[in-house]
């Protein structure tokens, strides 16, 4: 028996820290380009740190925090409860959240559709298959093509939470892999609607918002977010298992600067410092 | 003349021609573009078919895990709660403790869920349920099958995550299996103060995963809390359990009157009490209350200091302190208490060290100088037991972890029970290799 114990106390002390010398950066894919920005610019600056950044969605990213498969996750929404609760069970930590920037979460039209606002209402039901053409709500008769995300996606969760009220997708909704594929759909389909962060809205129009059918509409622009006139506004959140140390501290303290969040206003998000 | 004659010919013949090219490839450009039109809209429809086949294969998950380990006790036979007694004649074993494979149909609002064991000792159900939660405002939820009783925490605390290889003595003797048949409530709040309240409870046959055998059902139930202080990374979880159940007597010896005796309490200032009660049914009350305190040490890691603390009365055979299973002969009631401690430390992301300390005393009215005194009937059942286990995980990547752990067991000592003058050599070594999907 003192062998097993000596063989235990050796196998205490010899599995030693493997202390990860990359960072890895993985998750939300509306913060993607954010994240591969932040990554490009610090690099440049500290050559001796490799910073690998990937996308999949908020919940790829914070199973791959759990699994320990990444350093850093990238989240377009707050984690759930049920995952706090596998980090800690996994870690005895219930993670760190790291406010990173501010994005007004925009709904995505055609330039040719001749509607240019909806109220929230209108929106919800649009996303739950309530409203199906276009003249319901003041265009064309025309069919509406409704685009969204994948249930992995943090953007999907805060849609569905915080526009549909916790409702359902309509069943006809096609899901696209990322907020790229969705904006590349709308500009194409004269018809269609989609959402995603600001930061991606190139060629296609925002839909201006209105919290209400009789409140002025309002367009995801810095001012209005900030103000919190545009009503679909969001953090966007950095997470980790524990409190950062050595390099990854330095990493993010580097994010919450201000050049760090001047990457953020290039990018087409809004600073949260 | 004749030359500029030929040449306005040729310029209307290539015009004219040039004009029959070009409706003839903005024809063709029309239909290549219909085609490639109509072959986008085929893909389109194939998507959204091969589309709702994936979400309908999406609600069907299979999980599990298989842990493999290596034993070696202090003595051959050793009598052991890590996994089972040892065979007669080894102190040391291989084995598959646990080979659970999970069938889960989930349908957001509800599930069913399979669960099986398989080792080299064969193929057993561990779970068998189905659920249902309220898709309203997805605080109510209903369970009913075969599942953990909602008691304490360590019964829900998955044999996968857990960093000991197995549970406390305590939760071994009144809850062996953790399962039991029955349906449970549970209420878990997502808004407001009551966000931090949760209850789950219900009605269960009482006899582990077993066919129920009597009229009567148990009751068991936990009222939790969970307080996440985000901000500090500290979180403070707990709760108060109950059960409350009976057993039935068949077989116990009989009074004048016909009755089954119950060995009562082994109050040993009231000698003759053991014997004078009797009934057809015996309560089973057990009071439960666990702590769970997590926190993050910066640049080591989290940790977490866990704790429970039972006590209540059993119902039991002579032989043993688990509960009366009825034609379980003569039925000893017997007060009792037990607790653990468990302080899990991460180091860094891949390492864990863990101790734990548990205790169990089967019979909390007696204490060592008690056996062999007068008309006690106390033996092996009625002796106390603490244990000491100190271990290291090792997780290798999201699938495999590695635990080295080592349980010191110390049992109370008498030289009125034959066998336990002294110290069992009952201490034992466990590596274990799990690898989970």
């Amino acid at each position: 028996m003192k062998t097993v114990m000596i063989i235990l106390t050796a196998m205490l002390f010899s599995t030693a820290l493997f202390a990860a010398s990359d960072i890895t950066v993985k998750g939300s894919d509306t913060m993607v380009i954010l994240a591969q920005r932040w990554a490009e610019f610090y690099m440049e600056q500290n050559s001796d740190i490799t910073i690998q950044v990937t996308g999949g969605g908020s919940g790829v990213g914070i199973s791959a925090l759990i699994n320990g498969t990444t350093d850093i996750c990238n989240a377009s929404r707050p984690m759930k409860p049920s995952e706090r609760d596998k980090l800690k069970q996994r870690y005895n930590s219930l993670g760190v959240e790291i406010k990173v920037a501010k994005d007004g979460l925009s709904v995505y039209l055609n330039d040719a559709n001749p509607v240019a606002e909806l109220s929230l209402d209108q929106v919800k039901q649009i996303y739950t298959g309530k409203i199906t053409n276009w003249k319901q709500v003041g265009g064309n008769d025309a069919k509406i093509i409704v685009y969204g995300r994948e249930n992995s996606s943090g953007t999907y969760v805060y849609f569905k939470d915080n526009v549909l009220g916790g409702a359902d997708f309509t069943s006809t909704m096609q899901s696209m892999p990322g907020t790229a594929a969705v904006v590349n759909t709308v500009i194409k389909d004269k018809n269609a609607i989609g959402f995603g962060g600001a930061a991606y809205a190139v060629g296609i129009k925002y839909a201006k918002i209105k919290k209400t059918a009789d409140s002025p509409a309002y367009e995801p622009t810095e001012e209005n977010v900030k103000s919190g006139d545009y009503p679909i506004s969001r953090f966007l959140y950095l997470y980790t298992r524990s409190k950062p140390t050595g390099d990854m501290k330095k990493y993010i303290d580097w994010i919450l600067s201000a050049e760090g969040q001047a990457v953020v206003s290039k990018v087409g998000y809004f600073p949260v410092r | 003349m004749k030359s500029l004659k030929m040449f306005a010919v040729l310029l209307v013949l290539c015009v004219t021609g040039l004009s029959y090219s070009g409706t003839d490839s903005t024809q063709v450009v029309a239909e290549r573009v219909a085609e490639i039109k109509g072959a986008v809209e085929g893909m389109n429809e194939s998507m959204l078919e091969m589309k709702s086949t994936v979400d309908a294969l999406k609600k069907i998950k299979v999980t599990g895990y298989l842990q493999a380990q290596y034993q070696t006790a202090e003595s051959e036979g050793a009598k052991s709660f890590s996994g089972g007694d040892f065979p007669k004649t080894a102190d040391n074993r291989l084995g598959v403790r646990r080979g659970r494979v999970k069938f889960t149909y989930d349908n957001t609002i509800s599930q069913m869920v399979i669960q099986l064991d398989a080792t080299e000792k064969g193929v057993g159900i561990k779970d068998a349920y189905l659920s249902f939660k309220d898709p309203w405002m997805q605080t109510f939820g209903l369970t009913a099958g075969v599942f953990d009783r909602p008691f304490g925490f360590e019964i829900s605390y998955s044999s996968s995550s857990r960093e000991t290889p197995e549970r406390s003595r305590l939760f071994q003797t009144l809850f062996p299996g953790e399962r039991d048949l029955g349906f449970k409530l549970d209420i878990t709040p997502t808004k407001g103060l009551l966000q931090y309240f949760n209850f789950k409870g219900g009605l269960f046959a009482g006899n582990g995963v077993a066919a129920e055998t009597d009229s009567k059902q148990d009751f068991i139930g936990r009222l939790g809390f969970q307080l996440p202080l985000t901000s500090v990374n500290l979180a403070l979880d707990g709760g108060l359990s109950l059960y409350r159940g009976n057993v039935r007597l068949d077989d116990a010896t009989k009074d004048a009157n016909g009755n089954p005796v119950i060995y009562s309490t082994f109050k040993l200032d009231s000698p003759t009490s053991f014997a004078t009660e009797t009934a057809q049914f015996v309560e089973r009350k057990y009071v439960g209350g666990d702590l769970q305190l997590y926190y993050d040490l910066p640049v080591i890691g989290g940790f977490s200091l866990r704790g429970e603390y039972i006590a209540g009365e059993q119902p039991g055979s002579k032989s043993a302190s688990t509960f009366y299973k009825a034609g379980g002969g003569d039925i000893y009631l017997r007060n009792f208490s037990g607790y653990y401690l468990c302080y899990v430390q991460n180091v860094g992301s891949r390492n864990q060290f863990v101790a734990k300390y548990d205790s169990y005393d089967p019979n909390s009215d007696v204490a060592a100088g008690d056996f062999g005194k007068g008309n006690s009937k106390l033996g092996a059942a009625d002796l106390k037991y603490d244990t000491m286990g100190l271990g290291w995980i090792y997780h290798w990547d999201a699938n495999v972890k590695l635990v080295f752990y080592y349980d010191m067991v110390k049992n109370e000592t008498t030289s009125a029970v034959k066998g336990f003058e002294t110290d069992l050599k009952d201490d034992v070594f466990t590596f274990r290799v799990q690898y989970k999907f």
